[in-house]
């Protein structure tokens, strides 16, 4: 397996567990066990109440696409190889929103709201990252 | 009501060429630009007693020699300033600044404040400056690992401004085109040849929608404003220039987590600035907005109400904002056109609106101006800054 040269999350004791469900190709999500809300990225107490009592849930791993651009050139050196990549911005259907690239589709038919689905790219035996396609409409 | 309207006073400023020098120190910038600040404000350089420098980029250790009082001992000022501290947010420490010293003065702890920015981002080297922005702003752990990078965080606020707003690539590009044919007029600035809207569309493209002409080009430069009493600015030789309103919102750290990419904090920004000042959107006279890409600029039309939702594309493209139009915008072209000097972006932007006012922007003076809008953002545009001046108090 060819050696991934790009930066790496250093997960934090709070984060953890979300890479680690990555890992295991679920989505995690925390919710403030006091005022309910969801909470992305995690956090180590809730950022609306200031309660430390937080849950993990499992996230349906679909959302919209809120915004996103696509990458052309002066990109980190580590990502030139994939020129032309998508990065975006997408809404979970909990609310809550994350930075990801769009993959498996072309990158002019990526549009904002266009309905996408959670994919796992296992780029290192440690970390996997969640990316996300489009979800392809049933007619 | 707010306790400094009509208390403070910008009196000086000062201001060195902003380009790629190498040759010229980064010291050399702000000891230029306090010098020019300090002669045009008519002012003994022994009354000041509060030297607020800015943060710098290029170099840590230049940078600590600002904080460590390295300016008190240029400007022959040891044992006469009593405070050397730096305020800095980025792009948004031209109006944390202002703010910082009309707190000072108003409080009576300060009686005459010089400001500074410096930097020399322009001509250190190319990838190490290219690697030190590409990680600014972006959270190592969500958004690093996804290849993104700050040339590229204009992109994603202009990408959903265009799709809720029907917004066209020729529109924004006529940001550049307005703000460059300002910058033709600026001898400081860096990029002074007027373009078109073909030729900023036709360049190489960077991050869909922006082009390599939609992004600023980092430059060196330093920048300087002293800031004191309205009492004591009653018998200085310029005109005073009072702060009117500051109103502003953090709206992000991580851009994922800013709920509206094409507002942003200056609705509200806007409305605090103008109900402090008690002047509306009509009493505009100037709007010296902070650029970097030309979304930023629409966006605060917009906030401020001199536009509205949606429109602030087709008022740019129309020329309204050009020389000679009815809201001159970015007057010294901004940092699509004078040069990204780091947080100097900023300050210029606000030196121009002083200038503006105080009358002494030579070929590109607009006659009669009263009331200016400075704005200003920093980091991957986490914060909405609006600052009113005025000529007069309203």
């Amino acid at each position: 397996m060819k050696e991934y040269k790009k930066p790496l999350p250093k997960p934090t004791p709070w984060s953890k567990p979300f890479w680690d469900g990555c890992k295991r190709h679920e989505l995690f999500i925390q919710k403030c066990k006091d005022c309910k809300n969801p909470i992305f990225y995690p956090k180590l107490f809730c950022p609306h109440c200031l309660s430390p009592n937080l849950e993990w849930v499992k996230a349906g791993g679909r959302g919209k696409v809120y915004s996103y651009t696509v990458v052309h050139s002066y990109a980190p050196t580590e990502f030139s190889e994939d020129i032309p990549y998508i990065v975006a911005v997408i809404e979970l259907q909990e609310g809550v929103r994350l930075m990801s690239n769009i993959v498996g589709c072309l990158p002019e038919t990526v549009k904002c709201d266009m309905e996408v689905e959670v994919i796992f790219d296992d780029v290192t035996k440690e970390i996997t990252l969640p990316k996300f396609k489009p979800v392809l409409s049933k007619d | 009501m707010s306790l400094f309207k009509g208390k403070v006073a910008i009196v000086g400023i000062g201001e060195v060429p902003s380009g790629k020098f190498p040759d010229r120190p980064c010291l050399q910038n702000a000891l230029e630009a306090c010098r020019e600040a300090i002669l045009d404000s008519g002012i003994k350089k022994e009354e000041i007693d509060t030297i607020i420098p800015t943060g710098t980029f290029f170099d840590r250790r230049y940078n600590t020699d600002m904080v460590f009082s390295k300016l008190v001992e240029e400007l022959g000022l040891l044992r006469k300033v009593k405070n050397n501290f730096q305020v800095f947010a980025g792009g948004s420490s031209s109006s944390v600044m202002l703010k910082t010293a009309c707190g000072l003065i108003t409080a009576g702890l300060a009686k005459i404040v010089l400001c500074v920015q410096s930097d020399k981002v322009g001509s250190s080297p190319t990838q190490q400056m290219i690697d030190l922005f590409a990680t600014f702003g972006i959270p190592e752990e969500w958004e690093t690992p996804f290849g993104f990078f700050m040339a590229g965080s204009g992109s994603l606020f202009a990408t959903r401004y265009m799709y809720e707003t029907g917004t066209t690539p020729e529109q924004l590009a006529s940001v550049v085109v307005s703000n460059r044919k300002w910058a033709a007029l600026n001898p400081n600035a860096m990029l002074r040849r007027e373009l078109t809207v073909d030729e900023v569309l036709n360049a190489k493209m960077v991050a869909t929608p922006f082009t390599t002409r939609e992004g600023n080009v980092l430059a060196d430069g330093g920048a300087a404003f002293i800031v004191t009493s309205a009492e004591r600015a009653k018998d200085l030789p310029n005109p005073p220039i009072y702060p009117l309103g500051f109103g502003s919102r953090v709206c992000h750290y991580a851009i994922s987590q800013n709920m509206d990419l094409t507002r942003l904090g200056f609705y509200e920004a806007s409305q605090e600035a103008y109900e402090m000042a008690g002047v509306g959107p009509k009493d505009v006279d100037i709007a010296e907005l902070y650029d970097g890409y030309p979304i930023f600029p629409l966006i605060t039309l917009e906030g401020l109400g001199i536009c509205k939702r949606g429109e602030a594309g087709a008022f740019v493209y129309e020329g309204n904002t050009w020389p000679g139009g009815k809201m001159p915008m970015t007057t010294n072209g901004g940092m699509l056109g004078q040069g990204h000097t780091a947080a100097g972006g900023g300050v210029a932007i606000l030196v121009e609106a002083i200038r503006q006012l105080m009358g002494k922007a030579g070929t590109r003076q607009v006659k009669g101006a009263k009331i200016a809008v400075e704005s200003s953002m920093g980091g991957t545009f986490m914060d909405s800054h609006i600052v009113i001046l005025g000529r007069e108090l309203p």
